[in-house]
């Protein structure tokens, strides 16, 4: 459960990836995703698998990479069986089963490089409305606390007699109720908690707040961007022109 | 024992502790010493990265959270991590039918705690209406109803008034003659004092001092390393034995001349 969880959330790494500007750290992922969605072959396919690794190494970021693509490995077996199944043949089941992995790793890669701060800032830069962007960015940053509400409130019950594993479906659902109870709770009493603390800290006081850090390309920033749109430009041409043998 | 965290960090580093039967222990130290990560163990939340916990001198290695339970009541800090049933006699009674207790044993265990606790009004209100400190209480009466023979308390005192810590004292001083082990996890050195048991001090994942609390509570250097209080009768008595012609010689006999009891 805890190793299953922490693939879901940020943690600081320094390396030259995660020191990007956030939005060409997202235009990489977007390059990736469209480059998975147009593969039609396996090789095309493996070519960009490699090339997230390659990223996520980069970003010293491999070993929760590939715990979700690990995780995702589930439901990429599901989709080469169900594709087989269906008759779609050898190849292109798996090209469709490898195709899933690299969608999921190229937002992975996004998601544990980028830290709450900067999808902040990525979302004010889309001109998303500031309430908006408080809410989605306060849910992704409460993430952690709210399971760790839920590993102790597990503990506190099971140290009551609570069984979590015992029983068919039905009873393991019902089992859910008294770690459930609390933790809704908990989260209530928190938002409340929350929006009067920052209300009391003035939040919402100006229709326009200034913000501590901004984001401005450097040119290291620019160079990248530069250097991840020729690859693309390169991929996305070699696609058009070349079939690969498989 | 030595037991690290997921995120790698060591939270208890060679612990070794033996408590006996009918003892009455109090775990002081500072923030993130390990002691609520000790506790844990005992009833096997948490398991040893290395090294074994013993329960009856049996290895608990294989033996279930809702088995060791049962012998080893554990009531932690935030009563919001664990209320959650409609009614004051759901929350007490919902550990008595996990552990298979017969109804006329549970309707004879509720009674004895809504009575223990002075919660017999609010037996039919939601948990959720109740203020900080009967919630805490509600929290000690949902596990002392199963009657378990050790019973562990993790910051007991956080958050209640005179009257309530006072209830409190009395609960943990009529448990232990009744003949149950006590452990208490505490910042509340004044309290400890009150029940002087015997104290366990720790630091950093360790153990550094374990004694009667009397001697333990005097050792003012060792104390403040491990972000300790002293008891102001301690501290007082220490400012009074630094004058000459002292009256006491020790802080036990400090603690008779203010209570006016003789010893
Ligand atoms: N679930 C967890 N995951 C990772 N580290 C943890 C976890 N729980 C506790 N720790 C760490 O283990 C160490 C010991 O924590 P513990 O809660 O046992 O301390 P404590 O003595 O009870 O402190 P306090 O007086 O603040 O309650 C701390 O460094 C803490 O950061
Ligand atoms: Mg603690």
């Amino acid at each position: 459960m805890y190793w299953l969880a922490s693939g879901l959330l940020y943690r600081r790494v320094v390396s030259p990836f995660t020191k990007l500007d956030p939005r060409i750290k997202l235009l990489i992922a977007i390059e990736f995703f469209v480059l998975s969605l147009l593969a039609s072959s396996v090789i095309g396919v493996a070519i960009i698998i490699a090339s997230i690794v390659a990223v996520a190494a980069f970003a010293r970021s491999l070993r929760r990479v590939g715990r979700t693509v690990a995780f995702s490995l589930i439901f990429a077996t599901f989709i080469f069986v169900l594709n087989l199944w269906i008759g779609l043949g050898l190849l292109r089941s798996l090209t469709f089963a490898l195709r899933f992995i690299a969608i999921i790793g190229s937002t992975s890669i996004f998601f544990i490089t980028t830290s709450p701060d900067e999808l902040e800032q990525i979302m004010k830069w889309m001109r998303i409305p500031r309430d908006v962007v408080f809410a989605f960015v306060t849910a992704v940053r409460f993430i952690p606390v709210v399971m760790l509400d839920a590993f102790q409130i597990m503990d506190a019950q099971k140290s009551r007699g609570l069984e979590l594993e015992k029983g068919g479906l039905l009873s393991r659902v019902r089992n859910l109720i008294p770690v459930l109870i609390p933790l809704v709770v908990n989260s209530v009493i928190r938002s409340g908690e929350l929006a009067e603390a920052m209300e009391s800290r003035g939040y919402g006081s100006t229709p326009k707040p200034t913000s501590l850090y901004g984001m401005r390309l450097r040119w290291y920033d620019k160079a990248v961007l530069v250097l991840s749109l020729a690859v693309f430009v390169l991929a996305l041409y070699i696609y058009h022109f070349y079939t690969f043998p498989f | 024992m030595t037991f690290v965290h997921q995120n790698g960090v060591k939270a208890l580093d060679g612990v070794s502790l033996t408590i006996e039967k009918h003892e009455l222990v109090g775990i002081v130290g500072e923030n993130g010493a390990g002691k609520t990560t000790l506790v844990r163990h005992i009833n096997g939340l948490l398991r040893p990265t290395s090294g074994s916990v013993l329960i009856d001198g049996a290895d608990a290695r294989g033996t279930s959270v809702a088995k060791l339970s049962r012998k080893i009541g554990i009531a932690f800090q935030n009563p919001d991590h664990q209320l959650f049933s409609e009614s004051v006699e759901h929350e007490i009674t919902f550990a008595l039918k996990n552990f298979g207790f017969d109804d006329a044993l549970i309707e004879q265990r509720l009674n004895w705690a809504l009575d223990f606790f002075g919660l017999k009004e609010y037996h039919k209100s939601s948990p959720l209406i109740l203020s900080g400190g009967e919630k805490k209480r509600l929290t000690l009466a949902s596990i002392l109803a199963w009657d378990p023979e050790v019973v562990v308390l993790d910051e007991p005192t956080v958050g209640q008034d005179a009257i309530q810590k006072a209830k409190l004292l009395e609960i943990a001083r009529t448990l232990h003659s009744a003949g149950k082990t006590i452990i208490i996890v505490s910042h509340d050195v004044e309290f400890l004092w009150s029940l002087q048991p015997r104290l366990v001090v720790m630091k950093r994942g360790r153990v550094v001092e374990d004694g009667p609390c009397a001697v333990v509570m005097q050792e003012r250097e060792l104390l403040e390393d491990a972000r300790v209080s002293q008891p102001q009768l301690v501290a007082l008595y220490e400012s009074l034995s630094r004058r000459p012609a002292s009256p006491f010689q020790d802080v036990s006999q400090a603690l008779s001349w203010v209570s006016g009891e003789r010893r």
